[in-house]
């Protein structure tokens, strides 16, 4: 079994928003201004607090939201790091409207990063809407050396997000939509399941909805592939210490989210207990 | 101007001699070890690590918190490693330098006193907390801390059990707290802990269920405070115990609002999990304000709220 690569100690600062941009409908893409960033695994997270510590303290709403790093690129001791999301509540209603020059509270990066492939094993990347952006930096870093297959679904054409940065990366695309709007009509897994029938043994690195991924575990375990998932929860902290983000394990007990995942083999998840 | 190491921010918490008065409140901080990427412990008069019992225990199920108005709402239970597992493994683990108080959290007065036994007299313990927001099962699901005589008999209990300093951390779910406070001074607590959260609801519409999957859970967070400083308040009124002020504590003008209403210390709890670095900003911030005030000594600004216009 593969160990999950070492990652940096976290950071905890604020941290200067250089651009917020809508990418169409809810979608949004956020670059922060990281000082003394020392990188990041991929698959990773961080927690963000829009306007936590601006000149008008904000209490509510109180909570951080986990976010998937998306990708990083260094600047000198600095970095720019991407966070790619949709506006699905008010915590990330507030992410979007702030402003360049504005301060985000950032703690991260969080949780346990994606491992690489075991030689000879196929990358098959599994999105699910927003899960793809758990995937893109693993995408960025296995494509130089080894091919990947990056399968990406989502409800309609307008749900799909960061589908040019993929393509601009040396991976396959494959895009499935539910309304059939662009690609393959249908479910992702579609996709995983042709993809697995293609070839040798493959690991399956999934993000998405729940029954997505646990589709995902089945169709890798039939065909003798590992599986690992990244999961999403609510948090309130992402560091260990709330305990809020409880994740069943296989043989009995919790998993945090935050701190033993995000990233998990699928067979240590009791998949009937996950919302 | 003189520096801030001037000003003396020493407090003594019923036998429990601190650096300052801030310490992290149980079950926000983990068992010290989990904060250490972002704050050096030794910043603060000290912590509470998560609640203990007697066995090892899993908590439960999800969803386990939700979001309310400047609030967190929690169903966590009593997930925790167990007292052993504390001893053995997590207490070592914590810094030298840096002051451990001990939660208990039990369903039984028998269970509260067979791990206060196994922490007392242990090295890096400088105290025992009570916690007595626990559902008491003989009693169908009551608090120990709701009702006066379960309270007692508790605090005898666990009075006898232990030696070193004994902290009560009373529930906010209550008509009466300085009669509850008054029960704990009388069976020879040397310091109580106010408030723990506050027992609330919230419901999800299109399910018509609660949010949570325990049902009820506990508020915490700014929104609570105002209600955590009226207790801390009444409390100080009702007992000459030490008071240790909790409840959605997230700068030095929070503190200073407790040390004002009657406590002696403070502990940051839900403001750590926005900024896990922030409760050694309320400890600098303390510094700054009683610097700028005029203050020479913290402990000086303890019970001096103003009342009568």
């Amino acid at each position: 079994m593969t160990q999950p690569p070492p990652t940096p100690a976290p950071l905890r600062l604020e941290a200067r928003v250089l651009a917020s941009r809508n990418e169409g409908g809810p979608q949004h893409r956020l670059v922060l201004g990281v000082p003394g960033w020392r990188g990041f695994g991929p698959g990773q997270f961080a927690m963000l607090s829009p306007g936590a510590r601006a000149s008008v303290p904000r209490s509510d709403p109180l909570l951080p939201r986990p976010m998937a790093i998306y990708r990083a690129r260094a600047r000198g001791g600095a970095a720019e790091v991407e966070i790619l999301y949709k506006v699905c509540g008010r915590g990330t209603a507030l992410l979007a409207e702030a402003l360049p020059g504005q301060r985000v509270g950032f703690v991260g990066p969080l949780g346990r990063a994606f491992p690489a492939p075991a030689p000879g094993e196929r990358a098959l990347l599994l999105g699910g809407g927003t899960g793809i952006a758990s995937l893109y930096e693993l995408a960025a870093r296995l494509a130089p050396a080894a091919p990947v297959t990056v399968l990406f679904g989502a409800r309609s054409a307008a749900d799909l997000m960061g589908t040019e940065d993929f393509a601009a990366l040396a991976v396959e695309l494959r895009i499935a939509t539910e309304d059939g709007s662009r690609g393959a009509r249908g479910l992702a897994t579609a996709l995983l399941e042709a993809a697995l029938a293609e070839g040798g043994p493959a690991c399956v690195y999934a993000c998405g909805p729940t029954p997505m991924m646990r589709r995902a575990a089945e169709l890798a375990r039939a065909r003798g592939s590992r599986c690992l998932v990244s999961l999403e929860n609510h948090m309130a902290c992402g560091f260990g210490v709330c305990l809020g983000c409880a994740a069943p394990r296989a043989g009995g007990g919790f998993a945090l989210v935050c701190r033993d995942g995000p990233m998990f083999e699928a067979g240590a998840l009791a998949w009937e207990g996950l919302a | 101007m003189k520096s801030a190491a001037a000003v003396d921010l020493r407090v003594d918490l019923g036998g429990i001699a601190l650096r300052n008065p801030v310490l992290l409140a149980s079950g926000t901080c983990g068992y010290g070890a989990e904060l250490a990427p972002f704050l050096d412990l030794r910043q603060l008069g000290g912590f509470v690590a998560k609640s203990l019992t007697l066995e090892p225990r899993s908590g439960n199920p999800p969803p386990r918190i939700a979001e309310a108005p400047s609030a967190l709402l929690n169903a966590i239970s009593l997930e925790n490693v167990g007292v052993e597992a504390f001893l053995r493994e997590k207490l070592p683990a914590v810094p030298e330098g840096v002051v451990v108080l001990a939660s208990v959290f039990e369903t039984e007065t028998q269970r509260y006193v067979e791990v206060c036994k196994r922490l007392s007299g242990a090295p890096r313990v400088a105290g025992i907390e009570i916690n007595a927001s626990c559902p008491h099962v003989k009693s169908g699901g009551i608090e120990f801390g709701q009702s006066p005589r379960v309270l007692r008999e508790l605090v005898r209990a666990t009075r006898r059990a232990t030696s070193g300093p004994l902290l009560v951390k009373l529930s906010p779910n209550v008509t009466d707290i300085g009669e509850l406070a008054r029960v704990c001074e009388g069976e020879g607590a040397d310091a109580l802990s106010l408030i723990n959260s506050v027992q609330a609801l919230e419901v999800d519409v299109e399910t018509r269920r609660p949010v949570l999957s325990n049902g009820l859970g506990g508020l915490s967070g700014p929104a609570i405070r105002p209600i955590a400083l009226r207790m801390v308040w009444q409390a100080a009124r009702a007992v000459s115990l030490p008071l240790c002020g909790i409840g959605g504590i997230g700068s030095a003008e929070d503190a200073i609002k407790f040390l004002l209403c009657g406590a002696s210390a403070v502990q940051v709890g839900t403001a750590s999990y926005l900024d896990p670095a922030v409760a050694g900003q309320v400890a600098e911030g303390l510094a700054g304000w009683c610097q700028r005030h005029g203050v020479a000594r913290v402990a000086d600004l303890v019970g001096r709220l103003e009342l009568g216009r």
